[in-house]
């Protein structure tokens, strides 16, 4: 990849490290060290992979001086500043800051597993048991030409049980079906993206395709970043698309006369942000994002319940749904701590009258040069859909009607721990563990009616990460 | 009154991170281009918590386009 390792005699003693520098634009950087704000800004999250951007690091003083020379020609490093130099040393000791390698690959495994189902919850008076899953991801990314490419793939087998519906128990209070037969599996999910730098802008395209038994998914997406030359903000945008298709188990069986065949949705997802950096510690950024789903939105499985009836249906949403989301996010670093403060905020609301908040704080706490230890809470909270409820006294007007408890009001809180370590030069490891908790009691407003099917779980991650140079 | 209390938490939050007329130089942002300073640091294991919650909760998106629908939402 000696190709790749471009202007040569720009570079100082960090070209064995092998760079990519993007040199771009009619101002090249110098490569490598730090650079403007979009560096790490925007989640063109495929640039970025387990280390920064190829086209990273370092705008020198020079580069603000618009001395083409220092840059472009043979001009030797002794120009920069000592201080600068102390710092890119520093920068590229830190692991995982040295310049995107040749090849990175990363795999992660997780376990996933829900809690049971509580015996009081449960219609049938015994508790049990929910959805578990094994969960493999693989990522690559490397660079090609003058952009990066990076290729994820996703294989999933999930089984167990999963809430049917929700019918009144002896006293009234709602307690939850589960599905009879326990469920068997598989996705696999593979995601493409390609980021190249469009002239002034950083530019991503995406693509990618989902598939399971019952449920088939192709989805395309195009990200732009722009950070306007000297300027303390980076500008981003992106827009996607994906088409669904949906073909359930025993869709018009004998068994299941009234489930659907198969169904089509698509979904329209777009966001516009911009992120400012505060002070040489802290960065911020806002985001208001906008997607619209059109087609078949119900879950072809669930039922809901009518008391008229003492029956239940097939579950039946709106076949549109309107989504906003606004959210915020901080970074700020301590440098006596050598950590950085996390806080991440979205508020979202939707045309069924669902409003939600997220809040998200984390630590990343760097230990030596090797180790980095990230504890992490967030605390959720939603209010539910205008036609959802636990079960239904009659039909409503509208014929909608769903029980499930993603459209309930609740909130949950979950915390996590993650840690990382690198190994010599190639390797990464690290182990994940989240515990999550769903309840009435969290949301922010006073809940009446808890659906019973509400989920807890415990998901645990082991990955493994290796360079090629 | 929202407007209010949203500009006031600006300001705030100005006076804390101690904005200043001062831009903030190329060679001041070392801190600003760590890793761990990133607005998403880990991907891999954002993207896998994102597509759980995506599975276990009404709301979704917000910074990310995200990938395909599946069964599980």
């Amino acid at each position: 990849m000696d190709a790749i390792k471009a202007p040569n005699s720009v570079e100082g003693p960090h070209a064995q490290h092998g760079d990519l520098s993007v040199v771009r634009g009619a101002a090249p950087r110098a490569n490598h060290v730090v650079e403007g704000p979009h560096a790490q800004h925007g989640d063109l999250s495929v640039v970025r992979g387990a280390a920064p951007r190829a086209n990273h690091v370092v705008e020198g003083p020079h580069a603000q001086h618009g001395d083409p020379g220092v840059v472009r020609g043979a001009a030797p490093r002794a120009r920069m500043s000592a201080s600068l130099q102390a710092l890119t040393s520093a920068a590229l000791a830190i692991p995982g800051m040295a310049q995107a390698a040749d090849i990175e690959t990363d795999y992660l495994y997780s376990r996933y597993e829900e809690g049971d189902l509580p015996a009081a919850d449960s219609a049938s008076g015994r508790a049990s048991e929910r959805y578990s899953i094994d969960s493999h991801l693989f990522r690559v990314a490397g660079v090609v030409g003058a952009g990066n490419v990076a290729a994820d793939l996703t294989v999933e087998s999930m089984s167990g049980a999963s809430p049917w519906w929700v019918q009144p128990g002896a006293d009234g209070r709602p307690v939850q079906v589960m599905s009879g037969a326990s469920i068997e599996e598989e996705r696999v999910d593979l995601q493409l993206s390609y980021a190249q730098p469009v002239g002034v802008i950083d530019a991503v395209a995406k693509l990618g395709y989902s598939d399971e038994d019952d449920y088939q998914a192709a989805n395309v997406g195009f990200e732009a970043q722009y950070t306007p030359p000297g300027a303390p903000y980076t500008l981003s945008a992106g827009i996607g698309y994906s088409d669904d298709r949906i073909e359930p188990t025993e869709g018009g069986s004998a068994q299941y006369p009234d489930r659907i065949r198969s169904a089509d949705k698509n979904t329209w997802t777009s966001y516009a942000g911009a992120s400012w950096i505060l002070g040489p510690q802290t960065v911020v950024q806002g985001v208001f994002g906008y997607t619209r789903h059109d087609g078949y939105l119900t879950d072809p499985y669930k039922r809901a319940y009518f008391v008229a009836s003492a029956g239940t249906v097939p579950e039946s949403r709106p076949d549109g749904r309107q989504i906003w989301t606004l959210s915020g996010r901080l970074r700020h670093y301590l440098p006596a701590l050598s950590a950085a403060l996390h806080l991440d905020y979205r508020f979202f609301r939707d045309d069924w009258k669902i409003e939600s908040h997220t809040l998200e704080l984390a630590w990343q706490q760097r230990i030596g040069e090797a180790w980095l230890l990230s504890p992490s809470v967030r605390w959720y909270s939603q209010s539910q859909a205008f036609f959802y409820a636990p079960y239904y006294a009659d039909f409503r007007d509208d014929g909608f009607a769903s029980s499930d408890y993603r459209l309930s009001p609740f909130g949950a809180v979950s915390a996590r721990l993650d840690l990382k370590r690198s190994i010599a030069r190639h390797w990464t490891v690290g182990a994940g563990i989240e515990v999550y908790e769903a309840s009435g009691d969290y949301a922010i407003r006073s809940v009446d009616v808890e659906n019973p099917g509400l989920v807890d779980y415990t998901s645990l991650q082991l990955r493994v990460g290796y360079r090629f140079e | 009154m929202k407007r209010v209390a949203a500009v006031m938490a600006g300001a705030a939050l100005c006076l804390l991170v101690g904005c200043s007329a001062q831009p903030v130089q190329p060679w001041q942002r070392g801190d600003l281009a760590r890793p761990e300073m990133a607005f998403e640091p880990d991907p891999l294991v954002a993207s896998y918590r994102r597509h759980v919650q995506f599975s276990k909760e009404a709301a979704s998106g917000g910074t990310t386009l995200g990938g395909g629908g599946c069964g599980c939402n």
